[in-house]
């Protein structure tokens, strides 16, 4: 909606994942029923995204009315700086919830055997995802958000406060990154650069699906994620150059992705 | 004139600095002038054309390995015909990559040359039979105007015949340049970059000249990424991640893009600061970050800009 | 409070940055240029002699790795050496100099030859430790050869890397090579797990990765002349997801899963494969997780496979007081249990401390870098894992640490029992021979 294109939001998902870590160990270590260990995470995966206010109001509001090629610039500062306060915070040792991914159990079905967390994930996944979908269509919030998407100008020229929705959008857009992050985190561990390498494949979902798509988005992350475990089955030398080759066609084919708007 | 004179003064002090600075600032210079090469072509794309691609390191590594694999596996020494192969090998893989990426502008047109720059990096890294993976490939020892100087320290090596060498690429390469940016040529991209509508108007064919514009660029990074080889000799895949591409943006909005030194100054201050800055703090990256972002917002038109002393762009001027 | 945007139309406002005509102001581009001239020529106005120094602290270079899956392991080599620095210093120092440790990042081939040199050059260090990655490792051979100072480097090295870039060194001290824990692997592999007849192999996709892959399989042929190699998968470095990869296991069937993962990697896919119960059905060998060992928590890593340690195992019954010294004040500090690489570090500098003294001769006068390193050649000394020394042919000799995993100790992650120790005299291949010519010729 932005236009802008986030090269930071990986290193949101890496600070997600060690809040999360972070946030379960004290909870953790404070005698919380195990089993409850998604609550605390989750919240500290959304608390987590108040850095978006911070980064928004600090830094990129200053370069709204530039080029976009600034913009662009400006979240690779932030790249940068993320990382390395990040390993300031939780030094450079790999970060995890050890065993607590198990605690649910596991399900099979079909002669696959799956943790049930991952279901857990999943199925919040999707709630998020509907959940945005009707923030989206049926809010006023919502509404204003696609107005300025489509036309700014006129937007404000009807009173809308450009400055608020951005600031607020681009927070929801942080804390659903630093929310993923966390909710991810149980079933692998959070490690040093893991921004700077996410920030491909995240740049290969939206491309795919089309910049400024939400429904592009899902779309996109069902390709990749499926590719990718087929690759890895079928034909695992290919595995990663696979998404960049699916990219290039896609953009080569069909510029807007498979359902974005205008560019 | 005087402005030829200034630069040939400053030509000629960065020659004396073998002489007088010690062999370890002078051994910066090496990826400095290097570096210089490189950027003196992105700008064109990013301050004459308006383009900014966030992928060329893609051609910096092709540059590297293709010095690489002519001093290891095919004999061939002669830095000329390294220097050579390269630019017309970063102009080749330009060509389908450019025609495809200047068809989009801006955020689409980085997305899309970083993508193109980390296909470049997954090939180097997983065909190791043919590249050496993570490895890398060795670079040997060049020889100079059919000169095989092999039996010098490399040090001395370094600091003198292939040190001059590469002043004399950078000063073709910026001479160069200079003509391109002056030419009619030139002055059709930057109409371009102000005005693309106008452009298409006046019958300037946009995307003909963008490619050009890649397709030089690409070459020049290409020679830059060549030149980059031999001090370190080796080449490996970090020289195409898109963390490189993002750095080298870095330095020509630290120097100023909107000037045709500008990109020169900002890889001398980037290399040095670097250089300082790494000794002294484990957390680096944290101030170079918070350094980028400050050029970004007080002074985008760098440090040539802000020594100009006009004002930088400020939000919204029409 | 809202304002109006510019009423200009986004068409035909300017698109590219701002540009405002030719901008370049030489005076300023001169005076910057001379700045830099003028600060380096300062500095070499002040640079001392050239030889070593024989007053003052003693300056060790330590390349350290900060950034990436491999900084835990830069982090842990750093700790060593600065607990050997610390415990040194106490002691006196080297010949009753203090040590000054000067630190730079490792981070790719480019830039840390770079660092390198700035600790040779202007740093003036008397030597240079530290090395971790095999691309840096292979970049800096050339550049120790070429700047005469002695490099003792704490692991990187790989067959093909060691063959080609640095065939005789003179200053450059090359780490154990990396395919012995592999070696090792395969040699235990057919002692601990009978009726082996097909195997699955992962590893990162990179030198050490594959060359571990090959080094096991060519040392089981030995062995298991009929085994079946089922599926090979070299998954990037930074992956953290292996869920497609364990199903891709399971569906191969083999009877045995090697794994050659050295960093966080190897504890993702241990919590991975025990939610899907893996290792019920299929034997692990884990060739080098020691490096993450504390992370392998109990609830998710089964009992009986097959787990290295590299060439330090901190929980060795046999180990010296020494090590037991070192792991708890580790262990106080940093609040975890030291991994392999903080003996390679500690070996690496203790080795020079020794390899000074023994050349300062009878005088006791500080020695010049080449009667050091003729002194290291063969030196042998206890290190905080044992004995380790250093071959003629500038490599290291050690031994190496692997074992069944169990669940029976005061931890709450999986340690060894029982323990084999096996030296690089038998699992790594001698001075000037090929590797898979060596390993042809074995008498199994």
């Amino acid at each position: 909606m932005q236009k802008i294109f986030n090269l930071a939001c990986g290193s949101f998902y890496a600070l997600g994942a060690y809040v999360g870590v972070s946030a379960v160990g004290w909870y953790v270590g404070a005698g919380g029923p195990p089993a409850l260990f998604i609550v605390p995470l989750a919240l500290a995966g959304l608390a987590a995204g108040a850095v978006g206010v911070v980064v928004e109001r600090g830094l990129l509001r200053f370069v709204y009315d530039r080029d976009e090629t600034f913009q662009l610039l400006m979240t690779f500062a932030i790249v940068l700086m993320m990382e390395d306060a990040i390993r300031l915070t939780w030094g450079t040792a790999p970060r995890s919830t050890a065993g607590l991914y198990l605690t649910y159990g596991q399900l099979s079905f079909l002669g696959a055997t799956a943790p049930v967390y991952n279901l857990i994930v999943i199925a919040a996944s999707l709630a998020i995802a509907l959940a945005i979908g009707w923030l989206l269509t049926r809010t006023a919030f919502g509404r204003i958000i696609r107005a300025t998407a489509d036309n700014r100008e006129m937007a404000e020229a009807l009173g809308v406060d450009m400055r608020r929705v951005y600031a607020r959008v681009f927070t929801l857009g942080t804390a659903l990154g630093t929310l993923g992050g966390a909710l991810v985190i149980p079933a692998t561990a959070a490690m040093s650069e893991m921004g700077v390498e996410l920030i491909v494949e995240a740049f290969a979902v939206v491309v795919i699906g089309g910049l400024g798509s939400m429904r592009g988005a899902f779309v996109g992350a069902l390709v990749v994620g499926v590719l990718r475990a087929l690759a890895i089955t079928v034909y695992p030398e290919l595995e990663m150059l696979l998404i960049y080759l699916i990219v290039i066609a896609v953009l080569a084919a069909r510029p807007r992705g498979l359902f974005g708007g205008a560019a | 004139m005087k402005g030829g004179l200034a630069v040939a003064l400053g030509a000629a002090a960065v020659a004396a600095a073998p002489l007088v600075a010690s062999t370890y600032h002078a051994l910066l210079m090496l990826p400095f002038m290097a570096y210089a090469v490189v950027l003196l072509g992105l700008n064109l794309l990013f301050g004459y054309t308006g383009l900014v691609s966030f992928g060329h390191a893609l051609f910096i590594g092709l540059g590297a390995y293709t010095g690489a694999f002519l001093t290891t596996h095919a004999g061939v020494r002669s830095l000329e015909v390294i220097l050579l192969a390269a630019a017309v090998l970063g102009a080749l893989v330009a060509v389908p990559v450019a025609a495809l990426c200047v068809r989009y502008v801006k955020i689409y047109f980085g997305m899309l040359t970083l993508a193109f720059g980390m296909v470049f990096y997954t090939f180097l890294l997983k065909f190791y039979r043919l590249t050496g993976g993570d490895e890398g490939t060795p670079f040997l020892r060049p020889s100079l105007l059919g000169r095989n100087l092999d039996a010098m320290p490399k040090i001395d090596y370094l600091v003198g015949p292939y040190y001059y060498y590469s002043l004399a690429v950078l000063v073709l390469a910026a001479l160069g340049m200079w003509r391109i940016v002056h030419s009619p040529f030139g002055l059709c991209l930057k109409t371009i970059r102000d005005n693309p509508t106008k452009a298409e108007t006046l019958g300037i064919g946009v995307a003909r000249h963008r490619f050009y514009a890649f397709v030089i660029s690409a070459a020049y990074a290409a020679v830059g990424g060549a030149l980059l080889g031999p001090p370190t000799g080796n080449v490996d895949p970090t020289l195409a991640y898109w963390t490189h591409s993002g750095n080298i943006v870095f330095m020509t909005l630290l120097g100023g893009f909107s000037s045709f030194f500008g990109p020169v100054v900002g890889a001398f201050v980037f290399i040095y600061l670097q250089n300082w800055v790494m000794s002294v703090v484990p957390y680096w990256r944290l101030i170079f970050g918070a350094m980028l972002a400050v050029i970004v917002i007080l002074a985008p038109d760098g440090l040539v800009g802000l020594a100009t002393r006009r004002r930088p762009a400020l939000a919204g001027r029409p | 409070m809202t304002h109006l945007s510019q009423a200009t139309p986004d068409l035909l406002r300017p698109h590219g940055p701002r540009y405002n005509g030719p901008r370049y102001n030489k005076r300023q581009f001169l005076k910057l240029l001379g700045a830099g001239v003028g600060a380096a020529a300062a500095t070499r106005l002040g640079t001392p002699p050239a030889h070593a120094q024989a007053t003052g602290p003693v300056k060790i270079g330590v390349l350290t790795i900060r950034a990436g899956v491999a900084a835990p392991v830069g982090a842990a080599g750093l700790r060593a050496t600065e607990w050997w620095a610390e415990r040194v210093n106490n002691g006196g120092g080297i010949l009753g100099r203090p040590v000054q440790l000067v630190v730079e990042e490792e981070s790719n081939p480019k830039d840390t030859v770079e660092r390198y040199r700035k600790l040779v050059l202007q740093d003036k260090v008397e030597v240079v430790l530290g090395g971790i990655s095999t691309g840096v490792t292979l970049a800096l051979g050339p550049v120790a050869e070429d700047l005469g100072t002695p490099w003792l480097s704490w692991d990187g090295t790989t067959q093909k890397g060691v063959e080609e870039t640095m065939p005789n060194p003179k200053w450059a001290f090359k780490s154990v090579d990396n395919e012995v824990e592999a070696i090792v692997a395969g040699i235990l592999t057919p002692k601990y797990f009978k009726g082996i007849k097909t195997v699955a192999g992962i590893g990162n996709d990179y030198s050490y990765g594959h060359d571990c892959w090959q080094s096991y399989q060519a040392v089981l042929k030995r062995y298991i002349p009929d085994v079946k190699f089922v599926l090979e998968l070299f998954p990037k470095l930074g992956v953290t997801d292996f869920t497609s990869h364990i199903a891709a296991i399971r569906q191969s069937k083999a009877d045995l899963l090697m794994c050659s993962f050295w960093s966080g990697d190897a504890t993702i896919i241990m919590k991975q494969a025990a939610a899907v119960g893996l290792f019920k059905t299929m034997k692990g060998v884990f060739t080098t997780a020691g490096g993450v060992h504390d992370s392998l928590k109990k609830e998710f890593t089964p009992e009986g496979l097959l787990l290295g340690y590299n060439t330090m195992y901190f929980d060795d019954p046999k180990g010296s007081a020494l090590l037991k010294q070192f792991v708890r004040e580790y262990k106080a500090k940093y609040n975890e249990y030291p991994p392999y690489e903080c003996d390679h570090a500690f070996f690496n500098a203790e080795s020079y401390k020794v390899a000074v003294e023994k050349a300062s001769g009878p005088a006791k006068k500080w020695p010049e870098k080449a009667p050091v390193v003729k002194a290291l050649e063969g030196l042998e000394l206890e290190s905080l894992s044992g004995k380790r020394s250093w071959r003629e042919d500038h490599v290291q000799m050690c031994n190496f640490y692997q074992g069944i995993t169990t669940h029976k100790n005061a931890y709450d992650f999986v340690t060894i029992n029982p323990i084999e120790v096996v030296s690089t005299k038998q699992a790594m291949k001698p001075a000037g021979s090929k590797l898979f010519e060596w390993i042809a010729g074995w008498k199994v």
